[in-house]
């Protein structure tokens, strides 16, 4: 089967969403066509359902949301089908800040972004308005939005107000963590009932892909063909021009599939989409594709306070302070959010006290209030970290799925001056926390250390220069002139806080230059 | 090739039968239930509805789904399905509390006085080695595991901090900056059980 289309979407998350929604609206009548190698779960009328089910159970909401030959070593979720990972995402749209943009020339560290802040800030607000963000201004004046929020902040729960006045007792200060879920209806979806299950939202406030995908297939504006798995691109002779993307269609029985387009758009995020330009041998004149893989690494704690907390009145919704979002240039360097929760750890009931007792009945319910007298806050901060060109992903050849083509392994390697200020930042960190728990009479229960890079992107990053970088800023691949990087792998480095706002960012401002192709 | 997900899954519908057949034996049913009552009087708070509490864990295990797909959300890569169901270690339990009942001196464990009971629920829970209480049910014991559903559950935590929270409920934003009404436990039976369960805390987010 051939498929012709203005242009052809290869991944079907949340930057394919948004890049859809965008072309259509910019370009009407422009031919769209997404291929994705998951499932279509249009079945949010079941999702009540399913949340008690994985309340419960620990069942899965979204059934069959993967694929059984489709896994890569290192990846951090299994979810391929549309809508992909923001299908179960929390919600969070942090921004990044001007410095991500400029580390090298304010820091000497890492390299810039080949785009100014006003740029990206002015796409940021584009994301916010389409995904639908409630959140108010921070509370430091670098960070306040250009436009206003679309959308009132989320109420906070009585338990956020302590901590907050808790935590700012520290002389930092603290907002709520901007979301993308509504706190009225917004774009066709309601508002939220606050059931304290945002990855598995029942009620649509908190956005997800699959709300965008089904308006577009309502409208006619685009054709969607899940199950299918784009394998290859091919070239045109001379090289400089994608010419068509070979798939097999999984649906039916691995029938050959192939796409062509004046624009292909790989959108298929951190690990499948260098995976393809490798397994195509394409994008890659500049041995870069799969390199600089990067993402934050994390610090997190328990610091026990005289608060009467309710635990459980909305676990995920947090407080943020964006103080340290900035480093001065004449001190050591490190940048970090820093992040609040309620929290019920170490006041679970427990069936023996501390010497070995057994508590059962009336005594374990008399345990579990005495232990839950003070209250309890989750910290965490993500920090800044910088891939070495060695962080890779590259193809496992002694893993293939059911086609016999290689899988992904990826392995973060950080580079010299991230692994030469670690201890430091580590200090700096606990001492954070250690100054948030001065308030209330507090203590740190634990600090624990992240084993793993959150929020990964990179691997096609962006420059100006092709000897040093995949695709422009736009992420358009400096050896194709028809082919772009959509997204997260086009990150150069990862920032210092939750990362999908800017992805959404990246591709829509990509948007534009695609029509302009 | 058979792979390791197909052999679960095969496992679990094969697997399903006797679970099945525990719920469709009524009279094996009842006396599992009135068992759990029984154990439910020695495990459980007076403070809680015991037969509430009760009702929600039978039912927790007549809708348990062997070889059904498990959670794999962001940050848990791992593929897994849902194992044999905890209740096929229950009438081999139950067998050995009534055995132990009988050798005090009583007709079975449901009728024996709730001080033996107690008595034969702490040696069996010594004897099972249960350290610690599950969020949900493991088979390691059932009077744990009844326990362990119960204290986890979002009826038993606004039970402990004497306020209506319901966690696992869909609540609406108005109202939530105020902290929780009291919760009132004049009567034990006052109290329905919606009982859900999670973690006791959250990881990284998306």
């Amino acid at each position: 089967m051939i498929f012709e289309s203005d242009v052809c979407i290869i991944g079907g998350g949340i930057t394919a969403a948004m890049i859809a929604e965008k072309l259509a609206e910019l370009k009407p009548g422009t031919s769209i066509t997404i291929a994705e190698a998951g499932s279509r779960i249009f079945d949010f009328e079941n999702r009540m359902k399913y949340r008690q089910r994985n309340l419960e159970y620990g069942e899965n909401a979204w059934a069959g949301d993967f694929l059984d030959d489709q896994a890569a070593t290192g990846i951090i979720s299994r979810t391929m089908a549309v809508g992909g990972s923001a299908l179960h995402w929390g919600g969070v749209t942090n921004r990044f800040s001007e410095e991500d943009l400029t580390l090298h020339s304010r820091y000497g560290i890492a390299v810039d972004w080949p785009l100014g802040w006003a740029d990206l800030e002015r796409h940021y607000c584009e994301a916010e308005r389409r995904l639908g963000v409630s959140a108010e201004p921070g509370a430091y004046a670098e960070d306040h939005p250009s436009q206003p929020y679309p959308m009132a902040p989320m109420t906070p729960s009585y338990n956020l107000i302590l901590l907050k006045e808790w935590a700012e007792k520290s002389g930092i200060l603290f907002n709520g963590t901007p979301q993308a879920k509504n706190t009225q209806p917004y774009g066709g979806r309601s508002q939220c009932l606050r059931c304290n299950t945002c990855e598995i939202c029942p009620t649509g406030a908190r956005y997800s892909p699959d709300f965008t995908f089904k308006q577009l297939l309502a409208a006619g504006k685009i054709t969607l063909h899940d199950q299918t798995l784009v394998r290859k691109l091919v070239k045109s002779a001379n090289g400089r021009r994608i010419e068509s993307a070979q798939a097999v269609s999984r649906a039916r029985n691995g029938e050959a599939v192939e796409y062509r387009a004046g624009t292909f758009v790989l959108a298929s995020g951190y690990a499948w989409s260098p995976h393809l330009l490798l397994l195509s041998d394409a994008a890659n004149s500049s041995g870069l594709v799969g390199k600089y893989m990067t993402g934050h690494a994390f610090i997190g704690g328990q610091i026990e306070l005289d608060a009467k907390l309710y635990p459980g009145m909305n676990e995920q919704h947090s407080l943020i302070s964006r103080k340290f979002f900035r480093c001065a240039t004449d001190v050591p360097f490190v940048r970090h959010d820093l992040r609040v929760w309620e929290s019920s750890a170490g006041r679970d009931p427990r069936l023996k006290d501390a010497d070995g007792k057994l508590l059962l009945g009336d005594a374990a319910l008399a345990d579990w209030r005495a232990r839950t007298v003070r209250g309890a806050a989750r910290v965490r901060a993500y920090y800044d970290v910088h891939p070495a060109a060695e962080s890779a992903l590259t193809l496992d050849p002694d893993k293939k799925n059911k086609w016999g083509d290689p899988l992904p392994i990826i392995r973060h390697v950080l580079d010299d001056k991230t692994q030469a200020r670690k201890v430091a930042t580590r200090e700096h960190i606990v001492s954070i926390f250690n100054l948030l728990a001065k308030g209330n009479n507090g203590r740190v229960l634990n600090v624990s250390e992240g084993n793993y890079l959150d929020h990964p992107s990179g691997g096609c990053r962006m420059g100006t220069d092709p000897k040093t970088s995949v695709c422009d800023s736009y992420g358009r691949t400096h050896d194709h002139e028809n082919l772009f990087v959509a997204g997260s792998p086009t990150l150069p480095t990862g920032g210092c806080t939750n990362a999908t706002l800017t992805f959404v960012a990246l591709a829509l401002r990509s948007a534009e230059r695609m029509l302009n192709s | 090739m058979v792979s390791r997900r197909d052999a679960l899954k095969t496992f679990g519908a094969a697997a399903a039968a006797p679970a099945l057949q525990l719920r469709s034996e009524p009279a094996q049913e009842q006396t599992r239930d009135a068992v759990l009552v029984a154990i439910a009087e020695v495990v459980l708070p007076g403070e809680a509805d015991r037969k509430a509490a009760v009702a929600a864990f039978a039912s927790w295990i007549d809708n348990y789904t062997e070889g059904a797909d498990t959670d794999h959300g962001y940050g848990n890569t791992r593929i897994r399905a849902l194992g044999p169901s905890p209740a096929r270690n229950y009438p081999a339990q139950i067998a050995a509390l009534n055995t132990a009942a009988r050798a005090k001196g009583a007709a079975s464990f449901v009728a024996a006085p709730v001080d033996r009971r107690r008595a034969i629920v702490e040696q069996a829970i010594a004897d099972a080695r249960v350290e610690r209480l599950s969020a949900r049910p493991t088979g390691a014991h059932i009077a744990t595991d009844l326990m362990g559903h119960y204290f986890n559950s979002s009826i038993a935590a606004d039970l402990c901090y004497r306020a209506n929270i319901a966690r696992d409920a869909c609540r609406g934003l108005p109202g939530s900056e105020k902290p929780p009404s009291q919760l009132r436990t004049s009567a034990p039976g006052s109290r329905s059980s919606a009982i859900g369960h999670r973690s006791s805390d959250i990881g990284n987010d998306l």
